[in-house]
């Protein structure tokens, strides 16, 4: 069954790749920027190993199997996912027994692109003393096993707290707490890393010691004392090691077996006071367009987690601040400060804009077979896009003020934002057309995503996004001149200049992607629907 | 509901809706094969044909949603790739029941498809109140669409098709997982509406519903149109009973039939 499972990921995978064109050119493109990635990281540990000894290498050793676990665990569900899962839902009917299918899914989730980097990380840290392989080797395999299973597994729990109504509804803050604390606990890293060194931090803040608690530091220190010759403690690790993993694997297990048993809590006491209707105000098409857009911003998870990214954003900044480790709490008496707002909200709206019509998902079809103009539909969601981001702006940019005490720049800050979400909207309406990313189907799993489609979100964003800071580099630098350098040019000329230069752009992309939609709506149907 | 006249564009000699020599390829798959279709107005028109036959795929071609590799098609007078929106402002489409909104309510979906026809605000409103009261969704009505079951799923979108009034309705497999009753009411309410002047399109797999309501119909497989007639002339053609016996005919099912599963026939381990 185990094998069975692994071919038909691999079978959905290679089926994948040849049915999907965006999938042929985006996988080798994502392999390769995985591949590299992985390679920088693989050659810096070995460095790390090689010039670090006793226990330095272990404590260093033992804290890098805790980041890499974490991160496995916690960036399916923060950023973007990692792996494509097989969905157990379907399985679930047939004659499977559990332990089986929970091996079989573990499998399945070893053929993946980003399995390259966890695959490097400890193929490294495994080659690094071959007379040590006897232990090292399964101590490695166990460690990949376990970062498999607890991300899968915590996927799966958040899946199970998205079932239940209350659950949707706490979701975004469990996310965000994940987040927080993710964050935090990186800043801790580096910070501290930048301050003394990877060795004395390492010694200074000794986990190593703890092996036998912290499940993923257990085969961390089986391989180190393996390497110091202390051969008993390094299988005692081992076992223990073992132990925890089983362990993970059966509380995934048990969430599994509830959530295939559970039927999905319908949301109708809260969704019942919502008055009935949807028509007040004007009629005109966009203006439909943007309301209902508003409605799925607030109703839909997944949306609603991108809309609190700014939140986040703030809870992460001040968290940093909090635990004193960032260096931020010197930006607290900034005057320019609250102009940062529109660059953190800048990065909040790109899922939203830089994807129009994946959010869609198979209701595109629907939307596409109205009678509406393929411009006004996309001024419709500009126009909601517009009123979220500067809702958020003009929130983020109070919260600026009030904690750098400095509001001066309050009156610029909602001419710049246009300015700036003009540009996002101009570079986004152009990619959503050409370049639209599937999202899975309402009420299906939210984290389960196409593993190339996940990084290629990533990769596309990150380009759109240097292609928007390539186009706000000019009213970014009158805003400057006039924030940072005496009032170089009036704070008029400024918000004049960015709306201006954000409205041009808008304008210009606006006939083009009009344009462009009015040809490609089969496609972007196509792209976007999920069976 | 009282339905009145249905003001629809067509003259007696421009067909309601239309394909030429419509073809779409999937890799070497010729989907739909050189379809000519040309259905009158007032038409209830059936499109039968077996799973894969390319039924749905023509349908997506006429209402805009995917694009034919050659030939053309088009709503009276206008061309759907040529003229999208008179198109699109002319037709009524049944989606799957899982391409809808699924985070608006039932009547927020009804709000919002009458708005995007231009439906004005009053009339609209009592539209949908008229159409969730006739379907038994009013209780149900400020529910998410996402949690409605299968066949409410079915009422409200079908309520969303019909709103506007379209001349033009593209219905696929409209009633299934509705209720016998609400199923009866439908019936009655689409073939009057195709009596006011308004033309259906319908494909289905319950040969008893398309024998009952449509006025012509069209069986396909592989891509192609077999066969063109009304129920009695298709049966009368096919010199059988029934349209399912017709069908069956058509499109090679006797065959089929004779097919068995030796493996099958033994009582269950």
């Amino acid at each position: 069954m185990v094998r069975e499972l692994a071919s038909l990921k691999a079978r959905l995978f290679w089926n994948g790749i040849r049915a999907d064109r965006q999938r042929r050119i985006g996988l080798p493109l994502i392999a390769a920027l995985v591949g590299w990635l992985s390679w920088t990281l693989a050659t810096r540990h070995a460095d790390h190993l090689s010039t670090l000894s006793g226990a330095a290498r272990s404590e260093y050793l033992a804290w890098a199997a805790l980041i890499v676990f974490v991160a496995w665990v916690a960036l399916p569900v923060v950023v973007f996912p990692l792996d494509e899962n097989l969905d157990a839902q379907q399985l679930a009917t047939l004659p499977i027994p559990r332990p089986r299918l929970v091996a079989g899914l573990i499998a399945a989730a070893v053929i993946s692109v980003p399995i390259i980097a966890l695959v490097a990380l400890v193929g490294t840290t495994v080659a690094y003393r071959p007379s040590a392989l006897l232990v090292s080797l399964p101590a490695g395999a166990v460690f990949v096993v376990m970062a498999i299973a607890g991300s899968q597994g915590f996927t799966t729990v958040m899946s199970a707290v998205l079932h239940s109504r209350r659950g949707r509804d706490l979701a975004v803050f469990v996310i965000m707490g994940i987040g927080l604390a993710s964050f935090s606990g990186y800043q801790l890293v580096r910070t501290t890393v930048a301050e003394m060194g990877v060795a004395a931090a390492a010694v200074a803040h000794p986990l190593d010691s703890l092996w036998w608690l912290v499940p993923p530091v257990a085969p961390a220190h089986a391989i180190s004392a393996a390497w110091d010759g202390r051969w008993v403690t390094a299988v005692v690790a081992l076992v223990v090691a073992a132990i925890w993993t089983l362990l993970i694997v059966a509380g995934w297990e048990r969430v599994l077996r509830w959530l295939l048993v559970t039927p999905r809590q319908e949301s109708a006491p809260a969704s019942a006071r919502r008055k009935v209707g949807f028509s007040r105000g004007r009629w005109e098409v966009p203006f439909i367009v943007a309301r209902k857009e508003l409605r799925f911003y607030l109703r839909d998870p997944r949306q609603r987690l991108v809309w609190t990214g700014t939140v986040i954003f703030v809870g992460l900044a001040i968290a940093a601040i909090v635990v004193g480790s960032a260096g931020l709490a010197r930006f607290q008496d900034r005057h320019w400060l609250p102009m940062v707002a529109p660059v953190l909200v800048l990065m909040v709206g790109l899922p939203i804009a830089l994807n129009q019509f994946g959010w869609e998902r198979n209701a595109a079809s629907y939307l596409f077979a109205l009678p509406a103009r393929p411009r006004a539909v996309i001024m419709g969601k500009n126009l909601a896009a517009t009123t979220g981001l500067l809702l958020e702006t003009l929130f983020l940019g109070s919260l600026l003020s009030w904690f750098s005490s400095s509001w001066r720049w309050m009156p610029l800050l909602l001419p710049v934002a246009i300015g700036a979400i003009g540009c996002l909207l101009a570079v986004g309406n152009i990619v959503s057309i050409l370049a639209p990313l599937r999202l899975p189907r309402e009420g299906t799993d939210m984290f389960a995503q196409a593993t190339e489609q996940g990084l290629l979100a990533l990769v596309s964003q990150v380009v759109s996004f240097f292609t928007i800071g390539l186009l706000l580099v000019l009213p970014a630098s009158v805003t400057v001149l006039t924030v940072d350098f005496g009032q170089v040019v009036s704070p008029w000329i400024a918000g004049a200049f960015a709306v201006g230069w954000g409205a041009f752009w808008y304008g210009l992309s606006l006939g083009v992607s009009g344009w462009l939609l009015h040809r490609r709506v089969p496609e972007v149907v196509g792209w976007v629907q999920v069976y | 509901m009282v339905i009145t006249s249905i003001d629809h564009p067509f003259d007696d000699v421009t067909p309601a809706v239309w394909t030429r020599d419509l073809v779409r390829k999937f890799g070497k798959k010729n989907a739909v094969d050189g379809l000519d279709l040309s259905i009158r107005p007032g038409e209830f028109y059936g499109l039968l044909g077996q799973n894969g036959a390319g039924k749905t795929t023509t349908i997506r071609m006429i209402v805009g949603l995917l694009r034919p590799t050659s030939g053309s098609t088009g709503i009276g007078e206008f061309d759907t790739w040529k003229s999208p929106l008179e198109v699109k402002k002319r037709i009524g489409v049944l989606p799957e029941e899982f391409n809808l909104y699924e985070r608006l309510t039932g009547a927020e979906l009804l709000d919002f498809t009458a708005a995007m026809h231009d439906v004005p605000k009053k009339e609209a409103v009592a539209r949908r109140d008229d159409l969730l009261a006739m379907l038994d969704l009013e209780a149900d009505a400020g529910k998410l669409v996402g949690d409605y079951s299968r066949g409410m799923r079915k009422k409200v979108a079908l309520a969303a098709a019909i709103i506007a009034r379209p001349p033009v309705l593209f219905l696929d497999e409209p009633f299934e997982g509705v209720d016998a009753v609400s199923a009866r009411l439908i019936r009655r309410l689409l073939s009057r509406y195709t009596e006011l002047g308004a033309t259906i399109v319908f494909s289905s797999h319950e040969m008893h519903l398309v024998e009952k309501l449509c006025t012509r119909i069209g069986i396909m497989s592989h891509g192609k149109l077999l066969v063109e007639d009304t129920p009695a002339g298709l049966c009368r053609r096919m010199g059988v009973e029934t349209v399912e016996d017709a069908f069956i005919a058509a499109v090679g099912g006797e065959d089929e039939e004779k097919k068995s599963l030796p493996w099958f026939e033994s009582s269950p381990a």
